[in-house]
């Protein structure tokens, strides 16, 4: 077993040689991203477990931020030449004389623990992990004979990550990051349906025995699948949709959380950033993202900058009240920090991203939210979405049921939905009272980064929105 | 010179791998490594916003013992953390299930010509860090002239330059050195409340192919400024033409449904297919890893099998999957050379064009929809059903009419390709994944 806590081992002395080689062209800040991760994943296909992987990720990113210019370098060779060269990289942003400047380091004190992993999986023997995986695959195999191929993975990570800056932070974190995932290929009479499944997050092996089990999530999977087998096409045009708790909260990601970045706000290219204290949604949308909530896959006990993460209210009874700050934007806007810096790994740039998003719980009973349509959609799976900085976005349900006269009737296939975000968030006439979270397996790309999230959100109704569909 | 040498030292590298694999008790190893630099500037608003330099690198292993497979991989090259992957990998591969079909292919009896293949401009690296910079202010000041632009995403130029080396335990070594270089910019045009935005970009593996400036920001204006004042039509089913960028985004789906790991797993509405008609006369789909210069060309796959071209769809009918070892042991058929890791990818898969030029297809649609961009999810293998948010131009009597936006798409890729009226000759290998102009006959457009 290698001690990977270790690998960082550079001295403070090497530390400061490499901030003073990055400011040494006069930039206003440096910063020392040095991330060790170790990765595992088993898979199980066609009855055998096929492979498994292992992978070990080490590397340093040095940033410097000068006004509103960003200057980055990273390299995977600790030696002092190879961090030197990351750290003149980025100092290149710069052109000035380098400051008189001496760093006085303070650990940060850690804060709330959003992690919960008891038995942490990077110690967890490989056969045990196996044994998950199988738990899964026999109980999704044996859900019916229609499910033909069945398909299990399970992924854990550690994320070990000190953030050192020319402010004298010294911050650390160390984020476990867990994922079972299951999907059933269901076949009769020549149909053929696929359903998905999984869940994992912050999380230790203890999760996968009491919270979420392998057997659930095979099922899951698999009830999907023969779901969709009876699905008709789903209609095509505008109708009112009614989103189901949990999964839902997929539109709130694309409609609102992207364009409360900062960044999209600070360059003005959101159509949020003159909004601010403004009314753009119903009184009955309260939206939060909260990096807090422990054992989320989308929370952290520190961000990418080494900033502890609040949990931030975006907006507020239909009124914008904040955005998704990292570093550059904030100070750039003169903004307070919120902990949303985050990168895909250390060649990345941190950049404002969400956690955990999702829409508060209103007053509405689910069933009369059902009994108020009479023709309209209910979106209950979804396989993801996009937004653009024109507040278009689109998400994609892979399976919900035709609502007709109140009451849910035939499933129904694979459609996209799309609208203007200020138009939805304008017409969410009826929010429930049952505040629910998506899968807990979410990833999220924004200029080629990828980072886990998670989204949620209450039964909601939409009056009128537009269906992709084929009938 | 220096370059060589480090490239030697990585070889000598993988080669020592495969002894400490071998000897930890694998029956066969392979190795791969990964050695990049990667120069990125962004600029926005006429000012410099990142700028990124940075070397790294990257090692692959693969290994088979009883017929159990494991891999590895790291960016940490110290020698105690690759033993312990080493041993590692081969203490899990016990764990795991025979498997017929594993193992790595025979020793390829040709040797690649890789210098024929031109993938390396050393115009790329000798280019300089204020040069690179130059280039993306001009194309972003070009772009901004025109007054219909309200905001800028900001333009890009990005260089990478790759070392590519693979050995494996059946005698297997082999490097190659590739470019490339790119040029992009992003713009919003419209108020705050009716913006709309695109953008566009040159890639290529040379520095003289590359689209100018000039080039580069003119298109991206007339891609952004063509959605002004956009409408939502009326749900209905309508002839549809595929622009160039959204034929290749049909073929990024149906490549995704002819690969050989979708087939086994069956996951493809294509999987027990072959030999059938899939598409109509007008439909040759074609993947061709030695194209010289090309942005999906190379000498060899991720396991060192060479790359080929390959006629997946002739005349509409499915000739063959796309496969790697393992899929090709799977299905009876052979690796077509496109591993790409541990699964498959296209080289150079390209839709072949035909004769008419773009400005005959749109004249000869009558009424109906030009497809310039979709946003989303909504491609599912399994069915071959299409479900996306569109953007697009209306045509009338065979013009340009008006913006459409807000709209989603909704068809099935096989009921597509049966009923492709014209495809265009305007064929551009811009991305390696490819086509030209195409028209359909009909698609599901719903609006309002």
């Amino acid at each position: 077993m290698i001690a990977f806590e270790n690998h960082f081992d550079l001295s403070r002395g090497e530390l400061r040689k490499i901030l003073d080689a990055a400011l040494s062209r006069g930039g206003d800040f440096a910063e020392i991203y040095l991330e060790y991760r170790v990765y595992s994943f088993v898979n199980m296909e066609e009855d055998i477990i096929k492979e498994t992987a292992e992978s070990v990720s080490l590397g340093l990113g040095v940033r410097v931020l000068s006004g509103d210019m960003t200057g980055y370098g990273y390299t995977n060779d600790l030696s002092p030449e190879k961090t030197g060269k990351a750290a003149l990289s980025a100092a290149a942003i710069a052109s000035a004389p380098a400051g008189n400047r001496t760093f006085k380091f303070k650990v940060a004190r850690p804060g709330k623990n959003v992690y919960s992993a008891a038995h942490p999986l990077h110690t967890t023997r490989l056969k045990t992990k196996i044994g998950l995986v199988k738990d899964a695959y026999l109980a999704c195999q044996k859900t019916s004979p229609a499910i033909k191929k069945v398909k299990v993975l399970f992924q854990d990570q550690v994320q070990y990550v000190t953030i050192i800056n020319s402010e004298g932070l010294v911050a650390r974190d160390a984020r476990p990051q867990a994922k079972l995932a299951c999907s059933a290929v269901a076949e009769k009479a020549r149909r053929k349906e696929i359903g998905y499944s999984g869940g994992g997050g912050r999380v230790g092996l203890e999760y996968f025995r009491r919270i979420l089990t392998p057997g659930q999530v095979g099922r899951e999977a698999a009830e999907e699948a023969l779901k969709l087998l009876e699905a008709v096409e789903a209609p095509a045009g505008e109708m009112p949709v009614v989103l189901a708790p949990g999964h839902s909260g997929v539109l709130v990601h694309e409609a609102v959380g992207h364009l409360l970045e900062a960044d999209f706000n600070r360059k003005k290219t959101s159509i949020f950033w003159d909004k601010m204290n403004k009314k753009v949604g119903a009184p009955t949308v309260t939206i939060y993202d909260d990096p807090t909530i422990p054992s989320f896959r989308g929370s952290y006990n520190i961000d990418d900058e080494g900033t502890v993460p609040q949990k931030t209210l975006l907006i507020d009874r239909g009124v914008v009240c904040s955005y998704l700050q990292d570093r550059l934007s904030a100070r750039l806007m003169n903004l307070p920090l919120t902990g949303h810096g985050r990168r895909q790994d250390y060649t990345c740039v941190p950049i404002p991203r969400m956690s955990t998003t999702y829409i508060e719980s209103g007053g509405d009973d689910p069933g009369d939210i059902l009994r108020s349509v009479r023709r309209g959609l209910y979106a209950e799976r979804f396989e993801g979405g996009q937004v653009e900085d024109s507040g278009k976005f689109t998400f994609t349900i892979s399976s919900g049921y035709l609502v007709e006269d109140g009451r849910l009737t035939a499933p129904v296939k694979q459609a996209t939905l799309i609208g203007s975000n200020i138009d939805i968030l304008q017409k969410i006439d009826m929010v429930g009272h049952d505040l629910a979270f998506g899968l807990q397996t979410g990833t999220c790309g924004k200029e080629g980064q990828d980072i886990p999230v998670g989204d949620g959100c209450p039964t909601l109704k939409v009056s009128l929105m537009t269906v992709g569909g084929r009938s | 010179m220096k370059k060589k040498l480090q490239t030697e030292d990585l070889a000598g590298l993988a080669e020592k791998l495969i002894v400490q694999a071998r000897s930890a008790g694998a029956d066969e190893a392979q190795v791969t490594i990964g050695d990049g630099m990667e120069f990125s500037v962004d600029v926005r608003l006429g000012r410099v916003e990142n700028l990124v330099e940075a070397g790294s690198r990257h090692m692959g292993l693969k290994i088979i013992k009883d017929l159990k497979t494991a891999y590895a991989s790291s960016s940490d090259f110290s020698e105690h953390t690759l033993q312990h992957l080493v041993r590692n990998a081969v203490k899990r591969a016990v764990l795991g299930s025979r498997d017929e079909c594993a193992g790595l292919p025979p020793r390829a009896a040709e040797k690649p010509d890789i210098a024929s293949l031109a993938l390396f401009d050393p115009r790329v690296r000798e280019l300089n860090a204020p040069d690179k910079i130059r280039l993306a202010l001009e194309t972003e000041r070009i772009a901004l002239e025109d007054k219909r632009i309200t905001n800028s995403h900001g333009a890009s130029f990005v260089t990478n330059e790759v070392t590519t080396i693979l050995a494996n335990s059946k005698g297997f070594a082999g490097s190659y050195d590739q470019t490339f270089c790119s040029l992009s910019v992003g713009l919003q045009a419209g108020g705050t409340d009716d913006k709309v935005e695109d953008y566009w970009f040159s890639a290529e593996r040379f520095f003289k192919d590359l689209k100018t400036p000039e080039e580069v920001a003119r298109r991206a204006v007339q891609r952004t400024v063509r959605q002004l004042n956009p409408r939502k039509i009326k749900t209905q089913s309508v002839p549809v033409v595929f622009e160039p960028a959204m034929t290749a985004w049909l073929l990024g789906f149906l490549f995704a449904c002819v690969s050989g790991m979708a087939i086994y797993r069956k996951v493809s509405f294509l999987a027990g297919r072959l030999g059938e008609r899939i598409g109509n006369d007008l439909v040759t789909v074609v993947d061709d890893g030695l194209k010289p210069g090309r942005l999906g060309t190379r000498p060899f796959d991720s396991e060192g099998v060479p790359c080929r071209k390959t006629t997946v769809m002739e005349k509409g009918k499915l000739l063959t999957y796309l496969c790697n070892t393992y899929a090709g042991r799977k299905l009876n058929l052979r690796t077509t050379g496109n591993a790409d890791g541990a699964g498959i990818g296209p080289n150079n898969f390209y839709l072949a064009p035909g004769t008419a030029s773009p400005e005959e297809i749109i004249s000869s649609l009558g009424q109906g929809l030009i497809l310039v961009r979709t946003i989303g999810h909504g491609l599912n293998p399994v069915t071959g059903d299409i479900s996306r948010g569109a953007f697009g131009l209306w045509v009338e009597n065979g013009e340009i009419a008006y913006p459409v936006s807000e709209v989603t798409i909704a068809g099935n890729l096989e009921k597509i390709l049966s009923q492709v009226e014209t495809v265009g000759n305007d064929l551009e290998f811009r991305t390696a994944v490819c086509g030209p102009t195409l028209k359909v006959e009909e698609l599901t457009v719903a609006g309002s």
